[in-house]
């Protein structure tokens, strides 16, 4: 099958830290992936250094065919990859509006604008209402709404939401879900990092646990996991049959 | 004090405003998106001035003023740009950035004042004023040049604030300086939009160049005090908006006008850093800074 994102023994980290040691996955045409695991093993440095703000120490990234490890997030954005990232704060000082729209900044997502647009606000009904808004004075499960609502607006071919249901409250979460849900249902392939794994299990097709930097299990979403089995992934040695 | 004492320190307190307001608005736009401080500003008036000079004055290419002007704001979009290149760019990914920019900016900034000084001279300059003659208004005179920047600078900030708030460019401006991250994520360029704001902020410096050179004489150090006005301004009015330092800018000018008239322009300077101050002490994010929670 086609392959639309390939890493391949991808090594990065912070200044001197390396945090991502080898990691290596893909991911086919159409399919959704869900990356989990325990907080500070990764995660997150691994999306910044897909979406080229961090650099890659070694190894590639390979995304729609072309080598992106490496490449300037603008060129990246430009080939089709959006990254939304955890608990990103946006332009506090613009409006809900002014802030879709600028997700529509690459060339690639001009064209498609006004469509992108209509489906953000189909997805989010409530940023239709905060349309003229300051992103400062939403509510964080809103603001996260924006986020993805850019993400959305770049007109992506694969979008990366980064723990997007972080630090909300249930009720909100569960709204976020569905929402993602819908994203998902829209045709806009996603890989999701996420803690809550039964949410990943009714919305991707593949999860990976991602532990002390690398790639440790890949398993399919088919096949049902126990509570207990994700317990011992997060706390025991990884090594479970 | 007769109401014609009052209009009068009221009219050179716009001047003065709309002077600073063109200065500070350039310094606030570069310290908002690249968060640094370009000490080289007071050099882009300077050079500004003799840009215009050399192009429009008969002891230079003699080609008038409307070249000079045309020439020197489109030289200073270059050199504000080259700026950006060599002092800032090849530091960005370092952390102590903003410490490696005062050193480079004021290093350009006696390098140029130097080079001024070889290739121009020591001698005092004047360039022609926008507007000959002198007009009077409410029974007080004022020259036809000064009233030119009265009503030029507003519209000039006007532009400048259009552009920021209406156009995508603009709006991605504004992006980089509250978020840069995610405006790297959402695809804007920007190492693009450095150099952009550098050359806005060179050109807008040059045309205070311009205005300063047709009322005081021109010399390789004319930017260096109001550069610092500007700096006063701009932590004054709250350095993370564009709108705070120009409003600000007016109250400075006005306040300086008042103090001109009552202490004395010695004391002036000492005056108008008392109420930075205390303005200051009360308000740590500046006068018209941090009005949101």
């Amino acid at each position: 099958m086609q392959k639309l994102l390939e890493v391949d023994k991808l090594a990065s980290g912070y200044g001197r830290i390396q945090i991502v040691r080898d990691i290596s996955f893909s991911l086919a045409t159409g399919e959704c992936l869900g990356l989990f695991g325990p907080n500070g093993h990764g995660k997150s440095t691994l999306l910044k250094a897909i979406s080229g703000l961090l650099p890659c120490w070694s190894g590639s990234i390979r995304f729609a065919g072309q080598t992106i490890s490496n490449a300037s997030p603008r060129k990246i954005v430009e080939a089709g990859l959006i990254l939304v990232p955890q608990g990103n704060q946006l332009f506090p000082e613009m409006t809900v509006g002014e802030t879709l729209r600028l997700g529509a900044f690459a060339n690639a997502a001009r064209a498609e604008e006004a469509s992108n647009l209509e489906r953000a606000y189909s997805i989010f009904p409530r940023l239709k209402e905060r349309d003229r808004q300051q992103v400062w004075s939403l509510s964080g499960g809103e603001r996260q709404m924006v986020a993805i609502g850019v993400g959305l607006m770049g007109n992506p071919k694969l979008l990366i939401l980064d723990e997007p249901t972080l630090g909300l409250a249930p009720r909100i979460k569960d709204e976020l879900c569905d929402a993602i849900g819908a994203v998902s249902k829209h045709g806009v392939p996603l890989v999701v990092v996420e803690q809550d794994v039964e949410f990943l299990l009714g919305l991707v097709d593949r999860l990976i646990l991602i532990d002390h930097g690398s790639a440790v299990r890949e398993f399919s979403a088919a096949n049902s996991i126990g509570h207990d089995e994700i317990m011992d992934m997060y706390f025991g040695d990884g090594k479970v049959a | 004090m007769t109401a014609e004492t009052v209009l009068y320190i009221l009219v050179s307190g716009v001047v003065l405003g709309s002077l600073y307001a063109l200065m500070a608005v350039g310094l606030a736009l570069v310290w908002t998106t690249l968060g640094i401080f370009n000490f080289a500003h007071g050099m882009f008036i300077t050079l500004g001035a003799y840009f215009a000079w050399t192009v429009a004055d008969g002891n230079g290419l003699g080609w008038g003023l409307a070249a000079g002007i045309a020439f020197s704001v489109a030289a200073l979009a270059a050199l504000g740009c080259l700026a950006e290149a060599v002092l800032v760019r090849p530091f960005l990914k370092r952390d102590n950035l903003v410490l490696v920019a005062v050193i480079t900016t004021l290093a350009a900034a006696t390098f140029l004042e130097n080079a001024t000084l070889l290739s121009r001279g020591g001698r005092s300059k004047q360039l022609a004023p926008l507007a000959e003659g002198n007009i009077s208004m409410f029974g007080i005179g004022l020259s036809a040049h000064e009233a030119a920047i009265v009503v030029i600078a507003p519209l000039i900030l006007y532009s400048v604030w259009l552009f920021l708030q209406r156009t995508r460019t603009g709006s991605a401006l504004r992006a980089i300086a509250q978020n840069q991250e995610a405006a790297l994520l959402a695809g804007i360029p920007v190492a693009r939009l450095y150099a952009l704001s550098f050359a806005l902020a060179a050109s807008l410096a040059g045309l205070v160049g311009i205005f300063l050179g047709g009322i005081k004489f021109m010399s390789p150090s004319m930017g260096t005090d109001p550069m610092v006005k500007a700096l006063v301004v701009v932590i004054f009015g709250g350095i993370a908006s564009i709108s705070g330092p120009i409003r600000a800018a007016y109250v400075i000018g006005l306040l300086e006008a008042v103090c001109i008239y009552s202490i004395g322009i010695y004391w002036t300077q000492a005056a108008l850093f008392v109420v930075m101050i205390a303005v200051l002490m009360i308000r740590p994010t500046g006068l018209f800074g941090g009005q949101r929670a």
